[in-house]
């Protein structure tokens, strides 16, 4: 213990002594951090030799010269340099009108109280800093430690927003200078955490640092209409127009159900009709709509499982009422509530009991906690996880299973927004254990498991040099975690199984797979939780999981 | 957006060479963009994927699950990715004129 708390204190002290300042942040550099292979935390057997490590993508010049990259050499949103003095002055005015509406409870009353608490209230212990992937990953580059974006936007509240006496801010240390340069850098420092919130889960004082990069991409999105892509304007708005952020539309969805059906039938000779807009129903259950296009076998399973088990339950065909997701969670309030009041209008009118909400994170935390402070009245429709429900089929004998058709090496991915957010960590370890007699814990799991890397919408993130600073920096843990779990049985002759029950965890351990090229060089596969339970039917005579699709 | 010169027209293109304009599609265009993938020259495998893709994506606005592709087509994954080496998604779609995927894909 004395050790512990000797070895924390020199690693305190350290950071005081070499670290650079909070308020570099402002400093004209051409970018503050560099990533070398180096830096980064060791992998295992067989990525044991830093040689190996795949180069990080550079930027071009071209995209240096035209957008926002002196944070790190990576590229996030794409903050376009400004053109003129006045765009300059006008981009740092709006961050400060949308910093004081973020403060003001009739601006941000979803938010406001968790936000102020995390502002007033951290006392810098840094005890959080062990728990950032993306900070330990990267061998604890001083930007991503928990708790600077947090120490930036102090300093800018109490210098421009309270106007504290500037004499006593130097004393204090805590001046600083507001200029585009900052406020660009804070832009793209959002986007690199995750909000998976295990700083939050081990601060004593229960701030919650993830908070802070939510608010901090608000002010972007909500007031200085910026915010990347693929969640704005591909995402939440293509979801709202067209029905679903993957671009499938009703008659898509019709084309796409269709050929489930067939498949369901050719793996497991039972011909089930995949009930749609069923008036009553006891369950509306709507998934993401990216498990449709890419792993149609999870959604498929879902309908076996069940119409197995007698469920009254049905899909959505409506606008948005296919698509679970809410990317709103992420970046921008307004866009969250829209989405969530459609999926509870959609509800309502199909008069179901209640929503249940399939293998995706995210839509965990958005329609069945966030969106509690949108959803009143008529709206309040019940909404539930998919996992206890699972549980109760599987372990209360409702479908009869074989638990030697898994006897094959399996490990569980917690994702963050399910276990550590709303505590269900049981339901799917329970299933593993009836039914997997290989299954083995990764360390840390539960409410303390890592982030896969890709939360917050960071697996569905393109932009240049991003994707690989996913891979090689904010997914890095979890690939530890996968290596050491199976180190005992790493030969790829073995086939393991990654269960990943969110399609956002799914994408981004796809895309470490690939980077690393994990599949070929380890025989580590990833998949779903339900294609398990599936794969253990009694009554189904073929293998459902096929590994060539995981 | 940057605009690129693809079977003797100039399109614009996505970061990623992506067409922004999938009206515009030709052959021509679709020939210049499998250099880019190493997928040239084309055979008349690669052009049964495209115009698969293409076919479903004129009527559904949509790519179809690879599932999908892989049933209809009857090359299997493998198959695939030596046709079109960066995958389904990144490589045929592309060449097909489709926008990139978004979503949780």
């Amino acid at each position: 213990m004395i050790n512990a708390i000797n070895t924390q204190n020199t690693e305190n002290l350290k950071w005081v002594l070499y670290n650079m300042k909070i308020e570099d942040i402002s400093k004209d550099t051409e970018q503050l951090i560099t990533i070398e292979p180096d830096d980064l935390i060791p992998l295992p057997y067989p990525y044991d030799d830093p040689a190996n490590e795949p180069p990080m993508k550079q930027l071009t010049e071209e995209q240096k010269a035209r957008y926002e990259a002196s944070l790190d050499g990576i590229i996030a949103i794409g903050i376009p340099k400004p053109s003129s003095k006045e765009e300059e002055e006008g981009f740092v005015k709006k961050f400060i009108s949308g910093l004081e509406k973020l403060l003001t409870p009739e601006n941000n009353w979803t938010f406001l109280q968790p936000l102020y608490h995390s502002l007033e209230y951290c006392v810098k212990c840094q005890i959080c800093n062990d728990s950032c992937p993306a900070y330990i990953a990267s061998g604890k580059k001083e930007i991503y430690r928990p708790t600077f974006r947090a120490e930036v936007l102090r300093k800018i509240i109490n210098k421009y927003l309270k106007k504290k006496n500037r004499l006593l801010l130097k004393l204090t240390g805590s001046d600083i200078d507001l200029n585009w340069t900052l406020v660009a850098r804070l832009g793209e420092l959002a986007y690199r955490c995750t909000i998976c919130r295990k700083c939050a889960q081990v601060c004593p004082l229960g701030v919650d640092n993830g908070l802070i990069s939510h608010e901090i991409r608000k002010i972007f999105s909500q007031e200085m209409g910026i915010a990347p892509k693929e969640l704005h304007e591909l995402g939440t708005m293509q979801q709202l127009k067209g029905g679903s952020s993957t671009g499938i539309t009703p008659k898509a969805l019709g084309n796409i159900i269709e050929f489930m059906e067939e498949e369901i039938e050719e793996k497991t000779g039972k011909k089930i009709k995949m009930p749609v807009d069923k008036e009553g129903a006891e369950i509306l259950l709507i998934h993401n709509a990216g498990e449709f296009i890419s792993w149609p076998e999870n959604t498929e399973a879902f309908a076996i499982i069940f119409e197995a088990a007698g469920i009254d339950w049905t899909l959505s065909s409506d606008l948005v009422g296919y698509d679970a997701v809410n990317y709103g969670v992420w970046y921008d309030d307004i866009q969250l509530a829209r989405i969530a009041v459609k999926h509870a209008e959609i509800a309502r009118k199909l008069k179901v009991k209640k929503i249940n909400v399939g293998e995706c994170g995210h839509a965990h935390k958005a329609m069945i906690v966030v969106a509690d402070r949108v959803l009143t009245g008529e709206l309040n429709i019940p909404r539930e996880s998919a996992l206890p429900l699972l549980q109760e089929l599987v372990c209360n004998g409702k479908i009869k299973l074989d638990p030697s058709r898994n006897n094959f090496p399996v490990t569980l991915h917690d994702p963050c927004n399910m276990v550590r957010l709303m505590g269900i960590v049981e339901p799917q370890r329970r299933i593993l254990r009836t039914i997997c007699p290989q299954f083995k814990e990764m360390e840390p799991h539960g409410v303390e498991n890592y982030c896969c890397g890709g939360g917050s919408g960071f697996a569905i993130m393109q932009s240049m040099n991003f994707p690989d600073w996913r891979s090689a920096v904010s997914g890095r843990i979890k690939l530890k975690q996968i290596l050491e779990v199976f180190q005992d049985v790493i030969s790829p002759e073995i086939k393991k199984y990654v269960c990943a029950p969110c399609s956002n965890c799914k994408g981004q351990i796809r895309e470490l797979f690939n980077y690393y090229n994990v599949n070929e060089k380890c025989g580590i596969f990833y998949g779903g939780l339900v294609e398990l339970v599936v794969n253990a039917m009694v009554d189904i005579k073929k293998p459902f999981i096929d590994w060539e699709w995981h | 957006m940057a605009k690129a010169t693809l079977g003797g027209m100039e399109i614009e293109i996505d970061e990623d060479g992506f067409i922004q304009e999938p009206g515009k599609w030709n052959q021509a265009i679709a020939e210049d963009l499998a250099k880019v993938e190493q997928a040239y020259p084309m055979s008349e495998e690669h052009w049964k994927i495209v115009n698969y893709l293409r076919d479903y994506y004129l009527k559904y606005e949509i790519a179809p699950p690879i599932r999908m592709l892989v049933k209809q087509t009857g090359f299997d994954l493998k198959k695939i990715y030596q046709l079109f080496p960066s995958g389904p998604a990144k490589g045929a779609c592309k060449i097909a004129g489709l926008p990139k995927p978004t979503g949780c894909v």
